[in-house]
């Protein structure tokens, strides 16, 4: 740890599992599903699903998906600011034990276009899974079915794309060139769709330039870049 | 200092006096802060300056907390901290308005942070009230500077990284002992901060701190941050004033430290999973503990 993960986080309360970490899984998907949220269904697994109403976890997450900070007081408003915003969000509980017993799964619709290349599960909707680890701390475990592991302390780049040889190499060569190094590397797909996704965690921040030449290329279906979070996110 | 300085590793308490000479560093707080310093790559100016912004947040949430009562909807906390102040105010204080102000800021805090205040968990967001209700009012009472009170900020961090390394202060891995117990220890050993730097003086004060908490279970009704949380910080912050002030009058702690840390972790260990953080076992299964749970899953 360190001297500010006992001096902190700054939050709101009452508790750093079920509201803070349920404020940044909400943040960190909003930030993962990279475009502006129309509607999306969450779903609150086990000791969430329990306890949400007293730690005001539906609130953390929705505030979270609204791009509000977990120190924010306006998290306690943040169901009338989604409506007043035109988002739409509807809750499941769920009881699952095989699941971390702080899950959240945010099922993202993309109700402007149903493009199933774009959407990546060939649904027309965005899944994120993500669990809340203690003190505030969380961890994003799915992404569109694709199993990752990311906490947020990284600059992340996540590409889908079809899976044809030489791929892995087009993606290291453009980020080369920039001298962007690549911390991690990890790679999955979908037989049936026969499409890929590689996840990666990079030293520095993709730049736009970059991640227009990947999605230029004809092969690739979806780019997606995270900034590494800052203090009191 | 060079910012490529080799991480600067503290297993316990033990380790600073050799460590803080190796360094050339005199004080307790300046130790603290060149190992974030270093172990983060932060520049010095950057580490204070994060500091002056958890304390703005400390002294904001004594405020925010005082500035109405602070109800919740399971109705277990409801308003104490009001009645409280009302009770000083109308001279009812036992012992005096400074211990009134201990405790009541103490309760505040920690009932604001129910209620979805703003507040800096440190350690945790169930032990929030402890450092803003006994260190604060102290430093207040006895006209502390600024900086003072703010590089007393780095033992209580400190104080507590180290029981981080050696144990947890997660309630659900060893219990409230290693929230509220920890939050007193740390609290302690900054009210010594803010008048010596002897470096055993805040080390008895932290060893006394947990000490006196060894045990505690966390047992919450319904789950929820509120009983018997939040007076738990009130208990926790009179006992960090009681054993900074055993420290100050030079009472020397028998069982180093990390010892009682270690404790702290054995205990822990030998809870049972049900009074930690479960809400399986104690108070939370009390016949109105059940009630009151019950209540909650109706609504």
């Amino acid at each position: 740890m360190g001297i500010f993960d006992v001096m902190g986080p700054v939050m709101i309360g009452p508790s750093s599992s079920h509201t803070a970490g349920a404020a940044r899984l909400g943040y960190m998907a909003r930030l993962i599903y990279g475009r502006p949220i129309k509607k999306v269904q969450i779903t609150l697994y086990n000791s969430f699903a329990e306890t949400a109403h007293g730690h005001g976890t539906d609130l953390a997450v929705v505030g979270g998906l609204l791009g509000l900070p977990v120190d924010s007081p306006q998290l306690r408003e943040s169901l009338a600011i989604a409506e007043a915003q035109g988002m739409l969000y509807n809750f499941v509980w769920k009881q699952n034990l095989a699941q971390h017993p702080n899950t959240a799964r945010f099922l993202f619709y993309d109700i402007r276009n149903g493009n199933n290349r774009e959407s990546g599960d060939g649904t027309g909707t965005f899944s994120i899974t993500g669990n809340s680890i203690g003190g505030g701390n969380v961890r994003i475990i799915e992404i569109n079915g694709h199993r990752v592991d990311y906490s947020g302390y990284h600059d992340v780049l996540m590409i889908t794309y079809q899976d044809v040889p030489g791929m892995i190499g087009f993606i290291g060569d453009t980020l080369g060139v920039r001298h962007i190094n690549i911390a991690y590397m990890s790679l999955a797909r979908d037989a049936v769709e026969a499409t890929a996704m590689a996840f990666l965690k990079l030293d520095a921040p993709c730049p736009l330039e970059c991640a227009d030449v990947l999605r230029a290329n004809p092969n690739v279906f979806n780019v997606i870049t995270i900034n590494k979070l800052g203090d009191g996110i | 200092m060079n910012m490529k300085a080799r991480r600067i590793r503290i297993n316990g308490f033990t380790d600073i006096p050799r460590l803080m000479s190796k360094l050339n560093v005199t004080t307790l707080p300046d130790f603290f802060i060149l190992s974030e310093s270093v172990n983060k790559s932060m520049p010095r100016a950057e580490v204070i300056d994060k500091m002056e912004r958890v304390l703005n947040a400390l002294e904001e949430s004594i405020v925010g907390a005082l500035s109405q009562p602070n109800n919740t909807e399971s109705g277990m906390v409801a308003g104490g901290a009001s009645l409280l102040q009302q009770f000083s105010a109308a001279g009812g204080s036992l012992l005096g308005t400074a211990f009134s102000q201990v405790i009541c800021n103490a309760m505040a805090v920690a009932e604001h942070n129910a209620c979805m205040g703003r507040i800096v968990a440190a350690p945790t967001a169930g032990s929030c009230g402890v450092i803003p209700g006994a260190l604060l009012t102290v430093a207040e009472r006895h006209h502390i500077t600024h900086e003072r009170l703010l590089r007393s900020l780095f033992v209580a961090g400190g104080i507590g990284d180290i029981i981080s390394i050696r144990a947890s202060l997660s309630g659900s891995t060893h219990g409230c002992q290693a929230e509220n117990g920890s939050a007193s220890a740390m609290t302690a050993a900054a009210i010594v901060a803010l008048f010596v730097d002897d470096l055993s003086t805040i080390e008895s004060a932290a060893a006394f701190g947990l000490k006196n908490l060894l045990g505690l279970t966390c047992d919450p009704v319904g789950g929820l941050v509120e009983l018997p949380c939040v007076k738990r910080n009130v208990v926790a912050a009179a006992n960090a004033v009681a054993c900074a002030e055993m420290a100050l009058a030079g009472i020397k702690t028998v069982i180093p430290l990390d010892e009682v840390i270690d404790t702290m972790a054995a205990i822990g260990n030998s809870i049972p999973s049900t009074l930690r953080e479960t809400s399986k076992g104690g108070l939370a299964v009390t016949e109105t503990g059940q009630r009151i749970a019950a209540t909650l899953r109706d609504k």
